[in-house]
């Protein structure tokens, strides 16, 4: 009795979340007549799979989506390589101040990001990347607060046996990082990649304030840029807000179970 | 003598490289990035930003000093005063909403039931969607003309109008993160000893006395961990609000982060805008220590 309750809650809440998302698709495949006709066809016939074709077509869609595929996998692999080799540090070796830079990771989670964002466009300016892809990346080859308390607790909880048996056998540090540690962390590793893939993908904010030059656009400010260009033709941007989200839907079927493990070990990211 | 100290807690192990400063060395190596995370990205962007809330500053001329000027404007500056009112109201209906129906849906979902990998999906699909996706999907619910919505509910104009673009903001933002605060809930959920229900069942508890006396004090740290996190992030909710109504209609939903982003990036205020975002930083902070504070009124830790 509670657990058929249970199931008509959940599965309730679960058509909420999902009958938007077929209205969208659908809306995706309409002509604009269909579009604006009331009341809603929920499906268009016939479908218009042209549409989809014609964002490629008339927009630099596929301009977009490699700038966002780009900076995604340089994000991630930087935020991955740094935030391991710090957490590292702060789990393992014997590092000076080691206590205050933990607390200053975790206190940093806390400070808004609207703080730093006037400096860091002065600071970015001053380099001359304006408009290029380094302020979208560079920041996570410096290691992300979530990501060194990610990988400190992981490699916390790593038994010390392995380590010892290494250096024994005369690894260097960098070679008990590298070649025991990390092979060891894989399941950390692969859930801060799907976060930092995540926060990288959809990011709005600094996309907007860094790329000027239509060209440079990541796929979120592209599509924004969009409704412009089809002017009155929504199901048009519709079509291209769906497409932006298959890759980050592609990666999180493929890598479900890290996300439920990286939203609940993190909590801190909202 | 620290050196003779620090030899004594931890010995010289038998390698090249253990106890010696050659290993901090290699530390302070592999601690280098955040190191420079933290001098160019947050301690050098935190001082300069509040000199520049001193400053007149329109990144073309240099930076003119001028004091706390910046600060007697925003304190006479009515639109500033009526975004911190909206920020206040976007908060005050998404907090509460999205905490009660996620712990709800967390309840639910922890009674056991089958297929809850794939239930919890669904649930995190507009997780993972960015706003300007969202925005295309809120647009078939909420189009004023023929939007879903307006098949349930009576035809409204839900985000051109001043007193329901806050609310309908509210429920897409709650719509679009109650995934997230779902699975929070629910890790506490399972954190809970299966006895303290077998002890509440045997003195007779009904289930919304086990609810009360066993749940709602074993999750009171998700929960308040939850309060903390979504009231943050509210108060600097920027990207929502600039994908889907970019402030209107007539500033009804423009929000502080939004007033800030306008002052700084299109008018080229830089100083303002600095001061708006140490005027937010401190309201962010007084809250959360306020919540700090109440919580050890209700927060029990097992």
């Amino acid at each position: 009795m509670r657990r058929t309750v249970a199931y008509i809650v959940v599965l309730l809440g679960a058509l909420v979340m999902l009958v938007p998302f077929l209205a969208a698709t659908g809306n995706s495949l309409k002509s604009f007549a269909q579009y604006i006709q009331i009341p809603p066809v929920w499906v268009p016939s016939p479908a218009r799979w042209d549409n989809y074709a014609e964002v490629w077509r008339r927009t630099p869609f596929g301009r977009y989506l490699l700038n966002s595929l780009v900076i995604a996998v340089l994000a991630v692999a930087g935020n991955v390589l740094t935030s391991a080799m710090v957490g590292h540090a702060l789990a393992r070796m014997r590092l000076p101040g080691r206590q205050v830079l933990l607390t200053a990771a975790l206190g940093t989670m806390m400070l808004p990001t609207v703080i730093t964002i006037v400096p860091s466009f002065v600071l970015f300016r001053s380099f001359d990347w304006l408009d290029t892809m380094l302020p979208l990346i560079v920041p996570y080859w410096l290691a992300t607060p979530f990501g060194i308390f990610l990988m400190r607790q992981t490699f916390l909880g790593i038994p010390k046996d392995f380590e010892e048996a290494a250096s024994l056998d005369g690894a260097n540090p960098w070679q008990v990082f590298w070649r025991v540690h990390l092979p060891l962390a894989k399941p950390a590793l692969a859930t801060l990649s799907v976060f930092t893939f995540m926060a990288s993908w959809s990011a709005v904010l600094e996309p907007t304030i860094y790329l000027t030059s239509p060209e440079n656009y990541t796929l979120p400010i592209g599509v924004m840029s969009l409704k412009g260009e089809f002017l009155g033709n929504d199901q048009l941007v519709t079509a291209a807000a769906m497409m932006s989200l298959l890759p980050m839907l592609i990666v999180f079927v493929l890598a479900q179970r890290y996300f439920v493990r990286g939203a609940m070990s993190a909590g801190i990211k909202g | 003598m620290t050196a003779v100290l620090t030899a004594d807690k931890a010995p010289p192990r038998p390698t090249a490289w253990r106890g010696r400063a050659d290993e901090r060395v290699w530390a302070l190596a592999f601690a280098s990035p955040y190191l420079l995370h933290l001098v160019a990205l947050t301690a050098w962007p935190v001082l300069a930003s509040l000199y520049f809330s001193m400053t007149e500053y329109d990144l073309v001329t240099p930076p003119r000093f001028v004091g706390f000027d910046n600060f007697a404007r925003l304190f006479t500056d009515r639109i500033f005063w009526q975004t911190l009112g909206n920020t206040t109201y976007f908060a005050v209906l998404f907090v509460p909403a999205q905490t009660i129906l996620a712990l709800l849906l967390a309840v639910a979902l922890n009674q056991k039931l089958r297929a809850v990998a794939l239930i919890r999906a669904a649930y995190f699909v507009p997780v993972v969607s960015s706003w300007v996706v969202i925005a295309y999907v809120a647009d078939a619910v909420f189009n004023p003309q023929f939007g879903i919505a307006n098949q349930i509910f009576p035809a409204q104009d839900w985000l051109q109008d001043s007193a329901l673009v806050i609310p309908t903001l509210a429920a897409v933002g709650v719509w679009k993160g109650v995934g997230y605060m779902m699975v929070l809930f629910l890790a506490g959920l399972q954190n809970i000893p299966q006895e303290r229900y077998e002890a509440a069942r045997i003195d007779g508890a009904s289930a919304w006395q086990s609810f009360r006396y066993v749940t709602m004090p074993g999750i009171s740290g998700t929960t308040f961990l939850v309060l903390v996190l979504t009231s943050i992030t509210t108060l600097q909710a920027f990207e929502q609000i600039f994908v889907m109504t970019n402030g209107g209609p007539n500033g009804a939903s423009e929000l502080t982060v939004l007033y800030l982003y306008r002052q700084g990036f299109q008018f080229f205020q830089m100083g303002y805008a600095s001061a708006i975002a140490w005027v937010l930083f401190v309201l962010v902070l007084g809250l959360t220590l306020v919540q700090f504070r109440l919580q050890r009124r209700w927060v029990h830790y097992a």
